[in-house]
């Protein structure tokens, strides 16, 4: 007799019939009954009908047919709440049952009915549960408490059911913790304050003892909630790490991964020098590299927690690169996760290794695979040095393959060695010509023309090889269209006697036959070069090009942090914080990692203890999530693509003719990558329209010759900043405004920032009208008020207006930061100008953190976004440059002095909340300051030091 | 946390279907099916649905027994915790229903429903053993065919005992285990040795890498057994610095144990105690990297040239350096077969038997169009795949199998070896 034909009958009337069967007498028959009903569900037939007759079968002594009808009464209970009532008799008896089975039945069942009205008789029974005799009851109830509050926290909390979890943290039986734990944690994460969960060294104490005991997931669920407690310094955490340590061992790979994820972020604490510390690091490789022997999904989870793991600590692997060597039974996903890995990995003492093992993938047959060893292999060039000879040998093998997609990837990234090693390998560029016809992605098309247009001088017949390329010019990609333009225009540069008819050719292409504006501005913009100073073109086309880093894909590292935290969730699978892909309140909170109480040499003995340090400060400080969203504001709110921006849609000044008359006077804000070098990563994700904000600083320099009417506008206004009020500058001439001349300043004043201005006729007739608006810009500057300029102003007369501003307006990130677009309308026409204001202005007047938050956000600021400046001759001492430096809303919170050497740590914030700490280091005798900042934003520091060097200069 | 739980045939049926915290829909089982079957090969196996019903739905599945087993979840839970549940769902599945397909589970559901209540209760894993579980379920498991020991392959002619029955009945560990309860049949409990090789060979013959991953599985077919223990090889040794003595030690890197096992006496005599549950189990993983004891058991010599008519001439020899053993049957030349794979680009050469110390040789002449000097980078690697009966690649044995306290009534203890290919690379 089988259960199979429970899913064969479908006839009419089949409802009636099992109608009749659920009312019979016999119990087998009843059973049988049930269990064609629970069938029917299965298979998503409606048999919500059934619902008395089925609840009617629910008093009976058997416990399979009890199971059976519980598990239909789960099922419908929602559908049908009014008759779900008619169970909760049943439940409360059972619950008192004396087998604990039924009384554990009961109890979980009367959970899962997600009924309201049910919620009130399951109270008492659970009280009575969460206390009775037999741990398996209690362990039940634990998870019931926690069911109870996803339908009605507020009533758990009156009944006092949190208090009755909290003591089962301390129950003898380990799985009843456990449950314990799992509810608590999952409680505690719909109320982000509330205190549940109070992790203090004796519940962590009973937490590690019940570790030891309790089911393998129970373990998981200890080891989460282990993650989440600080321990207050590292001889806790060392000691906590020794008892978790052996779980390393366990078979249940989601053990390990738990353990791995608590001794990850344990060890932030512990001190480098430690001998523990280095036992640690040893024991965490034999785990990870145990998991790569799991099945392929497993490993794939794996090596996702592995590529983390590397970029935060590569020392733990760095001696066991062949276990990410690719089997050729591997499934693709997990090849090229192991080759992230491998060059994550990759140094001098085992690149030779790796690069045969490149070699070998790069011959195999599938296609994405071969790509991504191709690239790996240039990646490596780029990473070790040492190396570069070897790999270009090895692309250059790969090429003579002649096999096509080899041939492509070879030439992007021998493309990008090129970048990181100039001069040194292009003795293979023959090699790479003789393959021009055989490419015919977009990708390698570009970076091939890059390569001819950069070594044109040493091509023969450059001009030929990008003569045939333009013949269909309009049917390449935009990418390689660009690359074009920009090559033939440095062929031109380097050979311009044969090349007149070829450029010609290519700019009347790019300007009056495309419809793509980012070449046609780039066309037009070489255009105006080459035919107003082809000097000043060659500086600007063939400067020199910054060299390209080593590792642009690493991830960034606050959410590598994060992440670090995550370990072995989803998150770290798709390597994003789970805000992103969790809704609701459950798990959106940010993880930090502790910060290391053994390495903060400079900042730990001003603190005393390393206690508190690590208290998050979250009232201060913006947290991460949304500087990034500022910052990402920054970025994306404009069309930044197409020419200068527009002006922003309140204003009401009429035709606004910005590009054509505005477009010269705001060309030198212009950010697109005129150089028209490639992006520059390795990775070259990142196309050659992106965006970069790149060059603008050495392209201002040699263009200012050909194209005078651009800058002495904007020109003489940046740099020369007074100190707390930098002197009056000239912001638009008398000439270029119709006789309107207007000069002025930034000062803040009592927390308001205030523009000052001289506004002065110097033609032959009266203005009126005036009014002024502001473009958008990075700090949302704009005017709070009207210009108050009431009276007519009459030829040869000056008046002074000070305009209040807010910074509440429309935010675009301009190059550089600090600048401002205004526009002035008077009765005569609209003038623009453009200046920069002293970033001090904006820093306001509580700017001054405590010395415990300044301490942790030092180190929470990674590395990266440091940067150091010089002040030379400077005069004063340390105090007297505080109390300067004060006057400008930088406030000095601690001061060391350290061998004659006087270190101040100061503090100051942003209207737009950007805190940026700083550290001045001044040395008696030597009138040269050094200046370190931090920032999470780090394009603001170049503003700040130029802030510092003004204050403290004048 | 586990949102839902369900079993899906290979056409996309509802075998099963189970939910835990009421976050989703049952539509969300061909909303999954449909996913699935347009995931193409090189698509990882944690797939994200795309919003529905105002949250985001994360699958988690594995296939056993030609079946989708998935999990979902909304939480950024674990999928290592996901995937472990699921595997543990199949291996109790396979335990209760005898084994894992279509047809038992559909003839078992009440059961496959009464397991999955206890195993996770509102998402959380309570317990996968079958030890604790036998405590609580009650319904029986219903087996597709009666089970008997005496499959007719094992038996000889008139029931002479042949060489084969020292060898345990293939079909003997695919059983439900509760039967043994009721029909009285022998209580046997298996222990298998299995080992998978994985091994990169260079062009030059010089052996690049070579892992084994191994571990040691015990199925258990005894009502009540208290306590089992293993005893392995004396010279054991974990790690790469601790060798003892001088004999032939058998070392592995790490090691890993069940969690029922009890260590106690491992140290001093490499004996593992255990009460082993029901059911199948591994009770240790351990895995050796480099340093072999032994020399790999296949090399091979290939000789790859062109000849003047465009052809491609592979030249294979393939030596087996096992020990070769005395009563080997096979004295002609086995059956082998050779294709060309087109589709993949490779020659499948596949050799039925292959007996320790001898030398196979095989010529294979391609036409390959356009063929130059430079596509012969291209030949290779060759890939192995083979299984080694009776052989560990490490050397480890058992030493011994006892129980206590002695089973009353005939028992079986059966100790089976086998090491398989995981990935078996030569280059040329």
């Amino acid at each position: 007799m089988t259960d199979s034909k429970y899913f064969t009958t479908t006839k009419k009337g089949e409802i009636f019939e099992l109608k009749a069967e659920l009312n019979s007498d016999k119990k087998e028959k009843k059973k049988e009954a049930v269990k064609k009903v629970i069938a029917s569900m299965t298979v998503g037939k409606d048999v919500s009908a059934l619902f008395p007759d089925v609840v009617n079968c629910m008093q009976t002594d058997n416990l399979e047919l009890k199971k059976l009808v519980y598990l239909y009464l789960m099922n419908y209970a929602k559908s049908q709440p009014d008759m779900a009532i008619m169970a909760v008799n049943t439940f409360v008896k059972d619950c008192e049952d004396p087998n604990p089975l039924i009384r554990a039945l009961a109890v979980r069942t009367m959970g899962c009915i997600r009924v309201d009205k049910i919620t009130e008789y399951l109270c008492e029974p659970l009280r009575k549960c969460l206390k009775d005799e037999d741990p398996y009851v209690r362990k039940t109830a634990a998870v019931c408490a926690a069911k109870l509050h996803d339908i009605n926290a507020q009533l758990v909390e009156d009944q006092g059911f949190l208090d009755t979890l909290k003591d089962l943290i301390s129950d003898s039986n380990p799985m009843v913790v456990a449950n314990a734990v799992a509810a608590l944690s999952e409680i505690a994460e719909s109320h982000p304050n509330s205190n549940l969960l109070d992790l203090n060294p004796q519940t962590i104490n009973k937490l590690l003892t019940a570790l030891n005991e309790c089911t393998e997931w129970g373990q998981i669920f200890i080891l989460d909630c282990l993650a989440n407690y600080t321990p207050r310094d590292d001889r806790e955490s060392q000691s906590i790490c020794e008892r978790v340590t052996p779980r390393l061992s366990h078979a249940n790979s989601a053990v390990v991964l738990s353990a791995v994820k608590v001794l990850m972020k344990f060890m932030e604490m512990l001190p480098k020098d430690l001998d523990y510390y280095g036992t640690l690091l040893k024991k965490l490789a034999p785990p990870l590299v145990t998991l790569l022997s799991a099945e392929p999904e497993l490993q794939y989870v794996a090596l996702r927690n592995i590529n983390l793991i590397v970029q935060r600590r590569p020392e733990i692997l760095k001696h066991e690169m062949k276990v990410f060597f690719v089997k050729y039974n591997d499934p693709i996903y997990v090849k090229l996760e192991k080759l992230d890995i491998m060059i994550r990995l990759a140094s001098q003492a085992n690149i030779a290794q790796v690069l045969a093992e490149l070699k070998e993938y790069a011959t195999e047959v599938d296609v994405d695979f071969v790509r991504k060893a191709v690239r790996a292999i240039g990646r490596c060039a780029i990473k070790v040095e040492q190396s570069a000879e070897r790999c270009v040998s090895t692309l250059l093998d790969l090429i003579q393959t002649k096999v096509n997609y080899v041939v492509q990837e070879a030439i992007v990234v021998i493309k990008d060695i090129f970048r990181k090693y100039p001069n040194k390998y292009e003795s293979v560029i023959a090699t790479l010509c003789e393959n021009l016809d055989s490419l015919d992605e977009p990708e390698a098309r570009a970076a091939m023309i890059w390569i001819v247009g950069e070594y044109a001088e040493r091509i023969d017949n450059a001009d030929e090889l990008l003569e045939s390329f333009l013949e269909g010019f309009h049917d390449e990609s935009t990418q390689v269209q660009l690359q074009l333009l920009t090559a033939i225009v440095k062929l031109f540069l380097k050979k311009p006697t044969e090349t007149q008819e070829l450029v010609q050719q290519v700019l009347s292409l790019a300007t009056q036959d495309s419809d793509n504006p980012d070449l046609r501005d780039r066309g037009y913009i070489y255009w105006r070069l080459l035919s107003t100073d082809p000097v000043a073109a060659k500086e600007v086309v063939l400067a020199e090009k910054p060299l390209i880093s080593e590792e642009t894909d690493l991830i960034e590292p606050t959410l590598l942090e994060e992440l670090i935290c995550h370990i072995g969730t989803l998150a770290s699978v798709y390597h994003k914080p789970p805000s992103a892909f969790v809704e609701g309140s459950r798990g959106v909170q940010h993880k930090r990692l502790p910060g290391s109480a053994g390495s903060g040499e400079s900042e730990s003995q001003d603190t005393g203890s390393a206690a508190g340090v690590t208290e998050a400060p979250p009232a201060v400080i913006p947290s991460q999530g949304d500087l990034l969203g500022d910052l990402l504001n920054l970025d994306l709110t404009p069309p930044t693509t197409t020419g200068p921006p527009p002006p922003s849609s309140g204003m009401q000044m009429g035709a606004m003719d910005l590009l054509g008359g505005g477009l010269d006077s705001l060309m030198g804000d212009e950010s697109e990558p005129l150089g028209g070098d490639l992006g520059g990563s390795p990775a070259m994700g990142a196309g050659f329209s992106a965006p970069t904000a790149a060059m603008p600083a050495s392209f201002n320099a040699p263009v200012s010759g050909g194209l005078d009417d651009l800058f002495d506008l904007g020109g003489g206004v940046g740099l020369p900043m007074g100190a707390y009020t930098p002197p009056k500058t000239i912001w638009l001439p008398a000439m270029k405004a119709k006789g309107l001349e207007i000069s002025g300043t930034f000062v803040r004043r009592a927390g308001v920032i205030q523009m000052e201005m001289t506004l002065t006729n110097k033609a032959m007739s009266v203005m009126t009208d005036f009014a002024i608006q502001f473009n958008r810009n990075s700090f949302g500057l704009a005017p709070a008020g009207p210009l108050q300029v009431l009276t007519p102003l009459s030829p040869n007369q000056s008046i002074e207006v000070a305009l209040p501003l807010s910074t509440v307006g429309p935010v675009m990130k301009m190059e550089p930061l600090n600048n401002l677009q205004v526009a002035v309308k008077n009765n005569i026409d609209v003038f623009y100008f453009s200046c920069q204001y002293p970033i001090s202005m904006l820093f306001v007047e509580d700017g001054k953190m405590e010395r415990q938050v300044f301490l942790a956000t030092w180190k929470d600021i990674p590395n990266d976004n440091e940067s150091q400046f010089q002040i030379k001759d400077c005069h004063l001492n340390s105090d007297a440059a505080s109390n300067k430096l004060q006057g400008s809303n930088i406030f000095t919170i601690a001061k060391r002095t350290v061998e004659g050497q006087d270190m101040l740590y100061q503090s100051m914030k942003l209207t737009n909340s950007i805190w940026v700490l700083a550290e001045l280091r001044v040395q008696a005798g030597n009138p040269n300051y050094t200046v370190c900042l931090k920032c999470r934003a780090a394009e603001v520091s170049q503003g700040v030091f130029q802030c510092y060097e003004a204050v403290l200069k004048n | 946390m586990i949102s839902q739980v369900f079993i899906l045939s290979s056409k996309g049926d509802h075998l099963i279907y189970k939910d835990f915290r009421g976050e989703a829909g049952s539509d969300v089982v061909s909303i999954f099916y449909e996913m699935v079957t347009a995931l193409t090969g090189d698509q990882p196996p944690v797939v994200m649905v795309t919003p529905c019903s105002h949250k985001d739905l994360h699958f988690v599945h594995v296939r056993q027994g030609g079946l989708y087993w998935v999990a979902t979840t909304t939480a950024d839970s674990s999928p290592f915790t996901v995937v472990e549940f699921l595997n543990r769902l199949t291996a109790l599945v396979k335990d209760y229903c005898g084994t894992l397909s279509e047809k038992s589970v559909q003839m078992n559901f009440a059961l496959i429903y009464e397991l999955l209540d206890e195993v996770v209760d509102y998402g959380y894993v309570q317990t996968t053993s079958s030890d604790v579980l036998k405590n609580f379920i009650q319904t029986e498991a219903v087996s597709s065919r009666p089970f008997s020991l005496f499959d007719l392959s094992n038996v000889g002619l008139f029931g002479a005992e042949t060489q084969q029955n020292k060898v345990a009945p293939s079909s003997a560990s695919a059983r439900p285990i509760q039967s043994s309860r009721e029909q009285g049949g022998k209580s046997e409990i298996f222990v298998d040795v299995i080992e998978r090789m994985s091994v990169v060979i260079g062009s030059n013959g010089v052996l690049m890498k070579a892992d084994v991953q191994g571990e040691i599985r015990v199925k258990c077919y005894m009502p009540s057994c208290s306590e089992m223990r293993i005893g392995l090889n004396e010279e054991f040794s974990i790690g790469k610095s601790q060798l003892r003595g001088y004999g032939a030690a058998v070392r592995v890197d790490e090691c890993s144990f069940h969690q029922a096992v009890r260590l106690d006496e491992f140290d001093s005599h490499r004996i593992l105690r255990l009460c082993p549950s029901q059911g199948e189990q591994t009770v240790m993983q351990y895995q050796l990297s480099d340093n072999l004891p032994s020399a790999p058991p296949f090399r091979l010599f290939p000789t790859i040239e062109r000849d003047n008519g465009g052809r491609l001439l592979m030249y294979m020899k393939l030596r087996c350096d096992l020990p070769p053993k005395t009563l080997s049957q096979e004295l002609s030349s086995p059956d082998q077969s050779a294709e060309l794979k087109p589709q993949s680009r490779a020659v499948v050469w596949e050799i039925p038997r292959f007996p320790g110390g001898t030398q196979l040789s095989a010529l294979f002449k391609l036409d390959v169009p356009g063929l130059s000097s430079a596509s012969m980078l291209e030949v290779g690697p060759v890939g192995l795949s083979f299984e080694l009966p009776k052989i560990t690649a490490t050397g480890l044995q058992v030493r011994f199998l006892r129980l206590s306290p002695v089973q009353p009534g005939p028992s079986q203890r059966w100790v089976r070896y086998v090491t398989h290919s995981d990935s078996y690379t030569i280059r040329v």
